[in-house]
């Protein structure tokens, strides 16, 4: 029974999402509260999962007990475990956020429900597949449910979400062929089967023509400098409710489908015209993490401005990974799961304050310190200090295995660009807050009080960024066996 | 070059979805209008699936499914169903692509009361 705990992961979600229209006709009421209880249980089923991942090793999910090479294989390994419990936490804390600050006319709407609820079971999917066809059905099922949430609330995100959808589905389309030409190539889209008949197939142009296209379509899906032109703009104008939610999950689990490709099928040696691939990768990983947080410095939106730290945040965790010895890995792997949960904080704060204060620049925040609650000034601070990568938080220990791969490695580049991104990420939180605790010409203090739910889900996010800093090492060093076993 | 054109000639299936895959491109790339960006969209995508047909096709095979009472079972006689059902996958997510757009190009038409992608930036200032 427990070894079908991933497909009850995915199911929950999917279920009470194509249920909810029929469950909720007579008391749309019900709809946040049924979101509520199904993300609830999916909390309780990913831990359920991790657990018995940690006890009985990984395993290969063959679904409808038709095994690989015919059927669909499904691998849940501690990775996918660690990040598909990731996943469900932070979907529990911005649907609990979401019940607070919420865009009018979303607050018992049935359809944004019910595509929340089906985003997190693409999501799931995405996650856990570990056939190439299987990764491109979930990405699109996350990605459709995705552009319509980004125009849930109509006005000016209508025309992002539309250039979103132009560049998802391009993306798609590039992904789609990417996998018919491996398919071409190798005559499977297993992914345990093409890391087996690849190695000699790497000096074929349709293979190599075949991964970069995978990566190119991936890459518009994780926002990889230069290829980010649609993250800022949608995110900085979705509801309020969905931007934490969208923010911390879907750039990521795209992240974790390529890392996935990545691991199985490219290794050190790998070369394209004497070019070591992973190094290639892990310069752009570079250049993103640099030119993100340089873009972030200069946004004066703050909303524009955290998206652009998810950018430069993705270039660091494809630094990590692409770096070829498992420290580095591990290390971009934890600092995945981080980033999920502090850009899940970062974009609930500046809801929060466009809720509260109707404040979304750097000039509106100016003296807010003073009048806000200090619960968004101490996660604020939490966040700050976890985005920075200082200790105790889990930021610093994701950032400090990475640059410890990276010498490892002797990539001396990689260890410039985690330093330079955290001196740049440091600059703009330098800005927020010298903004944010500037003194008001007026001397009429008076704090506002937020409400529970807000407390509860910026509690959560800021307990749960430094309990990750706290078991870092028990957790990287899951990720390491994981690694090591050949897992993924 | 004359090899070239040579080697082209010899898979004009695979010229055919070059073409698509551009024209496609060049669409989306250079009208301002939104429901055109969606044709060549639509466009690219198409050629996707072209590509997947085209090299899954093959001469004479036949369905894939074996006759009862069949004795030896010869491959090269049927034709590969993997490729067929990306395909109908393929074009399932499509649809379900065309249909979210569809509606958010009427939702912007709604709203704006254009399509026309430089009076839209005009108007989001």
């Amino acid at each position: 029974m427990s070894s079908h705990l991933p497909i009850l992961l995915f199911l929950v979600p999917f279920f009470m999402g194509v249920s909810m229209p029929i469950l909720t006709a007579k008391r749309p009421a019900l709809c946040p509260d049924i979101t509520l209880g199904t993300v609830i249980v999916m909390v309780i089923v990913a831990i359920l999962n991790l657990r018995f991942v940690l006890t009985q090793g990984p395993i290969e999910y063959a679904l409808g007990g038709w095994t690989a090479p015919l059927g669909i294989a499904w691998l849940n390994d501690s990775i996918a475990a660690l990040i598909a419990l990731t996943i469900s936490v932070v979907s529990l804390i911005t649907i609990v956020y979401g019940r607070v600050v919420v865009t009018t006319g979303l607050e018992k709407s049935v359809p944004y429900y019910t595509l929340i609820l089906i985003m997190m079971s693409g999501l799931v999917g995405l996650i856990f597949a570990a056939d190439l066809f299987n990764v491109f059905v979930f990405l699109e099922v996350a990605a459709l449910t995705g552009y319509a949430l980004v125009a849930a609330s109509g006005g000016k995100a209508l025309v992002y979400a539309f250039r979103y959808l132009l560049l998802g589905s391009f993306g798609a389309t590039l992904y789609l062929l990417g996998l018919s030409h491996l398919y071409v190539a190798t005559g499977t889209l297993n992914m345990a089967d093409l890391s087996d008949r690849l190695p000699e197939l790497m000096t074929s142009t349709a293979v190599a023509a075949g991964l970069i296209y995978i990566f190119l379509g991936l890459s518009i899906k994780m926002a990889l400098i230069p290829l980010h032109s649609w993250l800022p703009d949608a995110y900085a104008n979705a509801p309020s409710s969905v931007t934490p939610f969208l923010a911390s999950t879907v750039t990521k689990v795209a992240l974790v489908a390529w890392v996935r490709i990545e691991y199985s099928l490219i290794t050190p040696t790998v070369e394209v015209s004497a070019v070591p691939v992973l190094v290639l990768l892990e310069e752009l990983g570079v250049i993103a993490a640099l030119v993100g947080g340089a873009l972030a410095l200069i946004q004066t939106d703050l909303k524009r401005m955290f998206a652009y730290g998810g950018v430069s945040h993705i270039g660091l965790i494809l630094i990590g990974v692409s770096l070829g010895n498992d420290t580095g890995f591990a290390g971009g792997m934890f600092y995945l799961i981080n980033d999920a949960i502090m850009q899940a904080a970062l974009f609930m704060i500046a809801g929060a304050i466009l809720h509260y204060h109707n404040a979304s620049t750097l000039d509106d925040v100016r003296g807010l310190g003073h009048v806000t609650s200090p619960w968004l000034t101490a996660s604020l601070i939490v966040v700050a200090i976890a985005m920075v990568g200082l200790p105790p938080t889990g930021g610093f220990f994701g950032k400090w295995n990475i640059i410890l791969g990276a010498l490892e490695a002797e990539h001396y580049v990689a260890v410039f660009a985690v330093v330079g991104s955290t001196l740049l990420t440091f600059g703009y939180f330098l800005k927020v807050f010298a903004n944010w605790f500037h003194q008001p010409q007026a001397v009429e203090v008076k704090t506002i009080e937020v409400a529970r739910e807000l407390r509860f889900s910026l509690g959560m996010a800021s307990f749960a960024i430094i309990a990750l800093g706290l078991m870092s090492d028990t957790v990287v060093q899951y990720l390491l066996e994981s690694v090591s076993r050949g897992g993924i | 070059m004359g090899e070239l054109f040579q080697t082209l000639l010899q898979r004009p299936n695979f010229v055919v979805f070059v073409i698509l895959f551009l024209w496609g491109i060049y669409i989306m790339a250079v009208h301002p209008n939104l429901v055109k960006k969606l044709i060549g969209l639509y466009i690219v995508q198409t050629s996707a699936i072209y590509f997947l047909v085209a090299f899954s096709a093959k001469d004479g095979a036949t369905v894939p499914i074996i006759l009862e009472g069949a004795a030896a079972v010869d491959p090269s006689i049927y034709a590969n169903p993997l490729p067929h059902v990306l395909t109908v996958t393929a074009i399932v997510v499509q649809v379900a692509t065309l249909g979210v757009s569809l509606a958010l190009v009427s939702a912007i038409y709604r709203k704006f009361g254009t399509l026309d992608e430089d009076e839209l930036m005009e108007k989001l200032k």
